[in-house]
């Protein structure tokens, strides 16, 4: 008798469906594409910089402008112009992916670390852990974030950093004042579905056969919470990205002479009607960095849940 | 009801302490700084820069326990006994509470004026999109709106300045930089209205993009729903069927973020009025933190606490009536 | 972000100092210029408008030490005596007072006559008696006003306590009579001590009046304050100054009891409006296209200064501020230690870009020493054209001179090599101070030195770091001085003078400490006939230019601008606008 063979029905995971509905998205590919592309220009920033013939970010060129010290236009020297002490605008748009990128990336990263252990411990044990998160996520939620920002990133300021030298100006204040009010964001998803989750039958069955509690929060609990965790991610890296620029157009982010985009456009500010390309580029850089983010991020939340999608 | 109001109001001042503590432990310990140098001036003797300290009771330790005479506990002392928010040391020993009470309404005609602007956008937006989903229209929009949330606010000011600016723009519209007048609306109504034209529609910008597109998913979601589907089947107009059944499931996560986003800007839109120099609260919060103006900063920071958490407290309320489910 | 203009103004501190002026003091009434002193003969009326960045730093005229200030308090309040807007030089106008100061005792008490019939303004409505004087003296010793130059100019006075603190009655100052107020000192001094009275702090307070407010700590008497001038802050009956609201504005009204015919002062506008909190750009465009405006403590910026040359030039105004703008060394350290390194540092650097940096040739000429034009001593120190050393000789920088002090230093290679290559620079985070910065920072890593550059809040650059000289980094690439009064001595002596340095607020960078300069400033400082003083200083001058402790980059401008619409006077003591002669084209 023929063995007939039959095509195996195999189960699929939410993860694997995840991935199946992301990749018929070509928009959400093309802005992946896009934010791979931001991520080795970043890396490589010398690199692209020397390759089109611009000249490197800090060096001014004081001859480029005029006798008032203005700003000189985009020309063949250079492509997008200069700033007012004569740095090349190509250059330090270049150099300044690696700035917002950076901090998006740690910051993020830190925050939804910060976040999915305290949101898992928070929701598995419940009672005063729970409480105790609770009333202090209350807290930094009442605190105006924004002057947060600012009080720390300018107290911070001299050379010697605050808090007896652990946070020293630049990079490392500016992650540190995006991931404190970031992770109570993550922490709250993270505590709600481990409330849900908690209950169902298949963490049930772990705790019957005798797994500990970190295995159960650990492994049991985070895989079932990774999807949207990745989704809920990658929609506050723009947010970030915009807050690290915020904070720099209000001077107490990253530190001079540091390319950021932010603080480019804080200095053309006073300019902006007569030399419009250093305030233009910058904020366009911003605007398609975070608009590739979000479009990716889109993507992936209609790949998880699909009856909003498009 | 009335007991979970209570006991709301209760926490919040909680919080507010809280919040003033961690403020305190921000501006006063954190910073190296010396106010009563930079306020004494450049050129002053030693001996002056000491008087202006002993002016300005910076010569108390910061903190001192048990609850001797020091900085933090003179502080709350004037807060709490008192409700005195203290002295500017940067403007002259103006009363905190003057300054901030002169600054306040520029801010909150600026939240509110917003608000305006973007829910009478985002509404039709997000109805009309989810109404012809997928069609040209819904993608047209559904892409601005993306653009609108990925640019930074103070850089569309800038743009629609160098545009539409009165006097510097490619296409002179209204006046836009450094022009709130000085009376404020009750000064000059239409010059006021001129000049937070501009601002409004920046700020409102990004709002009404969210907004929008959460209306419309929230919509296309209750679209779905079984119930939806058999007054369709009843005959119901789509538009019909969408506007009362949608709106209504939508109204309470849009009351929700409306609230924390009004929290938010009633505090100070910083970016905003910094751009357009609007003189509001969010302007003296950013220049009384970078002039280390401590008793102006605590002023502000606990004003937009006390925003964001009655907003907060307002939203929660407001469920119990949209939504029959919740009780407290 | 948005340029702060407060470096300029507050480094301006208007310490008026004269030191030792011929004995005898006081001279004509008339000053200056006469005719041109009026603006051309301004029309009365018409509210007057300035745009303003900040506030008062002190309202209490007693107190106040700030150029904005001043413009306030020369409007509101009669010192002794006073500068008419074009009057470059000494002695200054009688103003409070009915003729010169008098200068007995071998120099040791100085006797100034008070005009009659001066009135407060309401709610005092008094005349004026020399008694009002000496409070206002006495209370500037106090704590409660803290005034922080008569403890260094009014020190020598008898009985003038060494710190602020209670009100006492100075026996050096007394009313002998009701129309006269006389001064006594310990050191023969009457020269520096008379030609001080030019401060607001001798502008008459009603003492019956004030003392409530002086026992609080500080004062409310600046929120109280009773005029003596042609203009006062509008107040309610009790006096309080309804006027001025804290970072908004300054309402300035005419003092009803003010008499025309007792003040040289025109006094045109009726109303005087301050609005505060503008943004300097925006407010500069704003004045030019506008009417009945002019900026007051904004210093236009670059940008501006250009449109304005361009399109708006009658009106543009370019005062010289007289003072210079240099980047400093720190002496005491090195590498900047050794002379050789100074001279082949300060030829190497291009001055003209650092004064583009601030916006270029329209804002002064590049400074070759420390004394700028129009002032005494600049011609004898060599004018424009240097005192000789060849490395500041050319304005963009001398490659070959630096090559060549940096061989004398030792470095063959014609760039600094040294061990000490590393050197700590400490910037203002905003522009301009900021971009002078920047551009001293690329030089001096072009002449071979590794630069570590902090970028600190505009406040902190002196107050914490190039003030303070156990912080003092080796450059202090953006300061700046300007002339306390028309007396080389007070460009000099704070910035230069190597007994002059302080732990705290010091101003003296470089901090040299050559015995010979010292010596130089000693005999200087007792001088009397000012031609022989801008002789002896100028010879300072060139001994301090030749050691290169410093490197001069511009004697600057400070730009300021008015309507179409307005006749601007300024006041050259200032640099400011001069709200008593300013007035509107009817």
């Amino acid at each position: 008798m023929l063995a007939i063979a039959e095509p195996e029905v195999a189960a699929r995971s939410p993860l694997e469906l995840f991935w199946r509905r992301l990749r018929t998205d070509k928009v959400a590919l093309i802005s992946l594409g896009a934010i791979v592309f931001l991520t080795l220009v970043a890396i490589c920033a010398p690199l692209v910089v020397e390759l089109m013939g611009a000249p490197k970010p800090e060096v001014q060129n004081t001859k480029a402008l005029d006798e008032f010290g203005s700003a000189a236009a985009p020309n063949a020297a250079n492509i997008l112009g200069t700033d007012d002490v004569g740095r090349d605008v190509f250059s330090r748009i270049v150099y300044g992916t690696r700035v917002s990128l950076t901090v998006a990336f740690l910051a993020t990263g830190i925050a939804l670390f910060l976040g999915v252990v305290a949101g898992l411990y928070a929701g598995y044990h419940r009672g005063w852990v729970d409480s105790l998160l609770s009333r202090s996520l209350d807290v930094i939620l009442a605190f105006p974030v924004l002057l947060f920002a600012i009080g720390v990133g300018s107290a911070c300021k001299s050379e010697e950093g605050c808090a007896g030298g652990a946070l020293k100006p630049g990079i490392t204040t500016v992650v540190f004042v995006i991931v404190v009010p970031t992770f109570p964001y993550f922490a709250r998803i993270v505590r709600g579905q481990v409330l849900s989750l908690r209950e169902r039958e298949f963490v049930e069955a772990a705790r019957s056969l005798g797994a500990s509690n970190a295995r159960i929060m650990f492994r049991e609990i985070l895989p079932n919470i990774v999807a949207p965790l990745i989704v809920y991610g990658t929609l506050i890296i723009p947010a970030n990205i915009l807050f690290e620029a915020a904070l720099s157009f209000l001077g107490v982010g990253i530190e001079e002479p540091n390319p950021s985009w932010g603080a480019m456009i804080a200095d053309a500010a006073a300019t902006f009607d007569t030399a419009w390309w250093y305030m233009l580029f910058p904020g366009l850089a911003l605007l398609l960095t975070v608009l590739a983010f979000n479009l990716l991020g889109d993507g992936l939340q209609d790949a998880l849940n699909p009856r909003t999608a498009k | 009801m009335l007991a979970y109001i209570v006991r709301r109001l209760l926490w919040m001042i909680v919080l507010l302490l809280a919040v003033s503590l961690i403020t305190f432990l921000i501006f006063y310990v954190l910073p190296s700084g010396d106010p009563a140098r930079a306020r004494a001036g450049d050129r002053a003797p030693p001996a002056r820069v000491e008087a202006v300290r002993r002016q300005l009771g910076l010569d108390k330790p910061k903190v001192a326990f048990p609850w001797k005479d020091s900085q933090i506990r003179r502080y709350y002392d004037k807060l709490v006994l008192h409700q005195d928010l203290g002295t500017s040391y940067r403007s002259n020993n103006a009363p905190v509470w003057e300054l901030i009470k002169v600054r306040l309404p520029a801010t909150i005609q600026l939240a509110l004026g917003a608000v305006v602007v973007w829910l009478l956008v985002a509404i039709p937006v997000g109805i009309l999109s989810a109404l012809k989903r997928r069609s040209l229209l819904d993608r047209a929009t559904m892409g601005l709106t993306l653009i609108a949330i990925s640019a930074p606010v103070y850089w569309l000011g800038l743009v629609m300045l160098y545009l539409f600016d009165e006097t510097l723009g490619r296409f002179p519209l209204v006046p836009g930089f450094d022009s709130y007048p000085d009376g404020g609306l009750t000064g000059d109504p239409a010059a006021w209205f001129e000049s937070m034209l501009l601002p409004w529609i920046v700020l409102a910008a990004s709002f009404a993009a969210i907004y929008a597109r959460l209306l419309r998913s929230n919509l296309l979601e209750v679209m779905d729903e079984d119930y939806v589907r058999t007054a369709r089947a009843k005959g119901l107009r789509e538009r019909d069927v969408v506007v009362k059944h949608g709106v209504r499931s939508a109204v309470t996560p849009i009351v929700t973020i409306l609230g924390i986003d009004l929290g938010v800007l009633l505090g100070g839109a910083v970016l905003t009025e910094t751009v357009f120099n609007i003189p509001g609260i969010g302007r003296l919060a950013y220049d009384s933190i970078v002039a280390e103006d401590l008793n102006t900063i605590q002023g502000t920071v606990l004003f937009a606490a006390f925003f964001i958490i009655v907003l907060n407290l307002l939203v929660d309320i407001a469920y119990s009536f949209l939504d029959p489910r919740v009780r407290y | 972000m948005r340029s702060k203009t407060r470096l300029a103004l507050v480094t301006a501190a208007l310490l008026v100092l004269c030191t030792s002026i011929a004995a005898c003091g006081g001279g004509d009434d008339d000053g200056g210029g006469g005719g041109s002193s009026d603006g051309g003969g301004g029309q009365k009326g018409g509210k007057l408008t300035v745009l303003n960045a900040g506030d008062f730093e002190y309202p209490d005229p007693g107190a106040s030490y700030y150029q904005f200030d001043y413009m306030v308090h020369y409007a509101t309040a009669r010192p002794l005596y006073s500068y008419k807007p074009d009057q470059a030089s000494q002695p200054p106008t009688p103003d409070l007072a009915s003729g010169p100061w008098k200068i007995s005792n071998g120099d040791k008490r100085i006797t100034v006559g008070i005009r009659r019939g001066i009135k407060f303004g309401p709610p005092v409505n008094r005349e004026v008696k020399a008694d009002d004087v000496e409070y206002a003296l006495e209370r500037a010793f106090t704590e409660s006003v803290a005034n922080g130059y008569v403890t260094t100019y009014m020190a020598d006075i008898s009985g003038a306590p060494t710190e602020p603190g209670e009100y006492k009655d100075i026996e050096g100052i007394e009313a002998t009579d009701d129309y006269t107020i006389q001064i006594d000192l310990e050191r023969p001094t009457a020269g520096i001590t008379a030609a001080a009275l030019v401060l607001p702090a001798s502008a008459p307070v009603p003492r019956e009046y004030a003392e409530k407010h002086d026992e609080k700590s500080p004062s409310s008497y600046a929120q109280y304050q009773v005029s003596s001038g042609p203009y006062m802050i509008r107040n309610d009956h009790e006096g309080k100054a309804v006027g001025w609201v804290p970072d908004r504005r300054i309402q300035l009204v005419r003092n009803p009891n003010w008499d025309a015919k007792s003040d040289y002062r025109p006094a045109y506008a009726d109303q005087i409006e301050i609005r505060e909190g503008n943004e300097p750009v925006a407010a500069s465009r704003k004045v030019l296209r506008g009417k009945g405006m002019i900026t007051g403590d904004i210093t236009v910026p670059g940008e501006v200064v250009k449109e304005a040359s361009q399109r708006y030039k009658d009106q543009l105004e370019l005062p010289l501020a007289g003072g210079y703008r240099y980047v400093a060394f720190d002496t005491t350290k090195p590498p900047f230690d050794d002379p050789n390194v100074r001279k082949a540092t300060t030829a190497g650097m291009d001055r003209v870009a650092l004064r583009q940096a601030r916006g270029g040739p329209a804002i002064g000429d590049v400074a070759t020493h420390w004394i700028p034009p129009n002032f005494p001593g600049f011609e004898q120190s060599g004018g424009k054209a240097g005192t000789g050393v060849d490395f500041l000789a050319r304005e963009t920088g001398d490659p070959a001179v630096s090559a060549k002090y940096f061989k004398a230093a030792g470095f063959s290679g014609g760039k600094y090599e040294g061990k000490d290559k590393k050197i700590s620079l400490v910037c203002d985070d905003d522009d301009p101070g900021k971009k002078v910065c920047l551009v001293a920072d690329q030089q001096l890593t072009q002449l071979g030195f590794e630069t570590d550059t902090q970028f600190v809040q505009h406040d902190d650059v002196l107050g914490k770091y190039c003030g303070v000289p156990k912080n003092q980094p080796n450059v202090c690439p953006n300061v700046g001085w300007i002339k306390d009064f028309y007396d080389p001595q007070t460009l000099l002596d704070a910035t230069f003078n190597p007994v002059n340095v302080l732990p705290e607020n010091n101003s003296n960078y470089p901090q040299l400490t050559d015995k010979k300069l010292q010596a130089a400033f000693e005999e200087a400082e007792v001088l009397t006939e000012p031609a022989q003083r801008a002789r002896a200083y100028a010879e300072i001058n060139k001994m301090i230019t030749a050691q290169a402790p410093a490197v001069p980059y511009v004697w600057d401008k400070q730009a300021a601008v008015r309507s179409e619409d307005v006749n601007g006077v300024v006041n050259d003591s200032n640099a400011l606008f001069d709200l008593s002669f300013t007035s509107i084209k009817r």
